[in-house]
């Protein structure tokens, strides 16, 4: 009977820790995607592009760094996939579109700064993924990812299109 | 030069697998993987473990727990009727001691060496010295098949498999503890109705009828039924011993077999003391 109860603590909760996860994981990444699509388009034509050196053609009146930076976690249904990854081998393939998210999220704040502060373009645009660590005692998972996206913004006399 | 804005492409940089899909696939892999890695090491236990001969592994185990250490005036008279019961065991390949574990649940183990260690609460429980022989000459059929041995190669197996889910998260290593131990529990009743009718046996070679041998079961049956917060108690003797009426009606039958005669005058228990 105990081994019953210690069944139902080990297999049952998890699994039921697991379903939410797994509903409320997509339901999150559904709406992300949706916002994401939303304001590339809306910022379709401020280039943010990686030129080290600007186009001869353009006239810069002023400049300065912009940034955007984003931290997503890891949901326990996603980790617990990873982890059985690890066991065969083979792309990881949940952490796939959370990693996608993180970077066109990163990139969308950048532009978003740009723009704000009155960038008509963003180059030199910069990614960089650092993974952000729980702080508590003996655990090593990954608490999720930030990734950070970076440039220089210009002002320019002429718009660039 | 134009800059044309076009948008990003979706589904290159992500997979387009349905994530459930992966789940279902990598659980059940796993599931099955460790299931069949400790049941084929359980196989290749079963056919090295008659190889191991009694002195070899006399010399191994029997240090275990070496007599005398125990603190349990009844240990004496435990070790007293397993020498009666084990006499009628006419290759019995080492000499067997008892011990006592002072341990509220009740139950009994078969250690490698020849150690048989009763519970102080199996004690308590027990209402006849007749009862009491049937657990010792179950734990003796253990040693006969050699079960004892089997379970430390499983236990060392399991652990070995498990071992090595360990690193990857505890939901895995819960889901492969599950696994194995559903590919163990079909060995396990094998071997406790095998013991049992070893131990039943003894049980008549002593006391020329089989009356009172099968109570103890019987009753811890019953609590496990009729008492929830007792047979909670027994869950240790139930994990370890798989345990249920069928086994009381199969030693029933064991003896009807043999007609060996299930009525007889019970010997009480604790002997009393001679003064």
């Amino acid at each position: 009977m105990e081994s019953a109860i210690d069944a139902v603590v080990n297999i049952a909760v998890p699994l039921v820790l697991l379903a939410v996860a797994f509903f409320t994981g997509r339901r999150i990444e559904r709406r992300h995607y949706q916002s994401i699509r939303a304001r590339e388009n809306e910022l379709r034509m401020l280039p943010a592009v990686t030129f080290r050196q600007i186009p001869s053609a353009w006239v810069v009146d002023s400049f300065g760094v912009v940034s955007g930076s984003v931290v997503i976690s890891i949901d326990y249904f996603k980790r617990f996939l990873a982890g059985l990854r690890t066991l065969v081998g083979g792309r990881v393939a949940s952490y796939e579109s959370l990693l996608d998210r993180a970077r066109r999220e990163a990139i969308l704040r950048c532009k978003e700064e740009a723009h704000a502060r009155g960038y008509q373009a963003v180059v030199n645009l910069r990614l960089e993924t650092t993974r952000v660590t729980r702080a508590s005692k003996n655990n090593r998972a990954t608490a999720g990812v930030e990734v950070l996206a970076f440039g220089t913004g210009l002002e320019l006399r002429r718009d660039p299109r | 030069m134009e800059f044309d804005g076009r948008l990003p492409r979706e589904g290159i940089n992500t997979s387009p697998e349905h994530p459930l899909r992966e789940f279902a696939l990598l659980v059940a892999g796993l599931l099955g993987a460790v299931a069949a890695c400790i049941a084929i090491a359980a196989l290749a236990i079963d056919r090295l473990v008659p190889l191991v001969p009694p002195a070899l592994e006399a010399r191994w185990f029997g240090g275990w727990l070496a007599p005398g250490k125990s603190s349990d005036p009844r240990a004496a008279q435990v070790q007293a009727l397993l020498d009666r019961i084990a006499s009628h065991w006419d290759d019995r390949p080492y000499p067997f001691r008892a011990d006592v574990l002072d341990e509220p649940d009740p139950n009994a183990l078969a250690l490698p060496g020849g150690t048989i260690l009763v519970t102080s609460g199996l004690l308590a429980q027990v209402a006849s010295e007749n009862e009491l022989a049937l657990v010792l000459g179950h734990e003796l059929g253990h040693y006969r098949a050699r079960d004892h041995l089997r379970g430390l190669g499983r236990g060392l197996a399991t652990s070995l498999v498990l071992g090595a889910l360990g690193s990857s998260g505890e939901l895995v290593a819960g889901l492969g503890a599950f696994a194995g131990g559903v590919a163990q529990r079909g060995f396990d009743r094998r071997q406790e109705s095998a013991a049992d009718v070893f131990g039943l046996a003894l049980v008549q070679a002593e006391y020329g009828h089989v009356a009172g041998a099968g109570d103890f079961f019987a009753r811890l049956a019953r609590w496990q039924r009729d008492a929830p917060a007792e047979g909670r108690r027994l869950a240790g003797y139930f994990d370890t011993h798989p345990l249920s009426e069928d086994r009381v009606t199969a030693l029933a039958a064991e003896a009807a077999a043999h007609g060996w005669p299930t009525e007889g005058r019970l010997t009480p228990w604790p002997t009393p003391a001679p003064e």
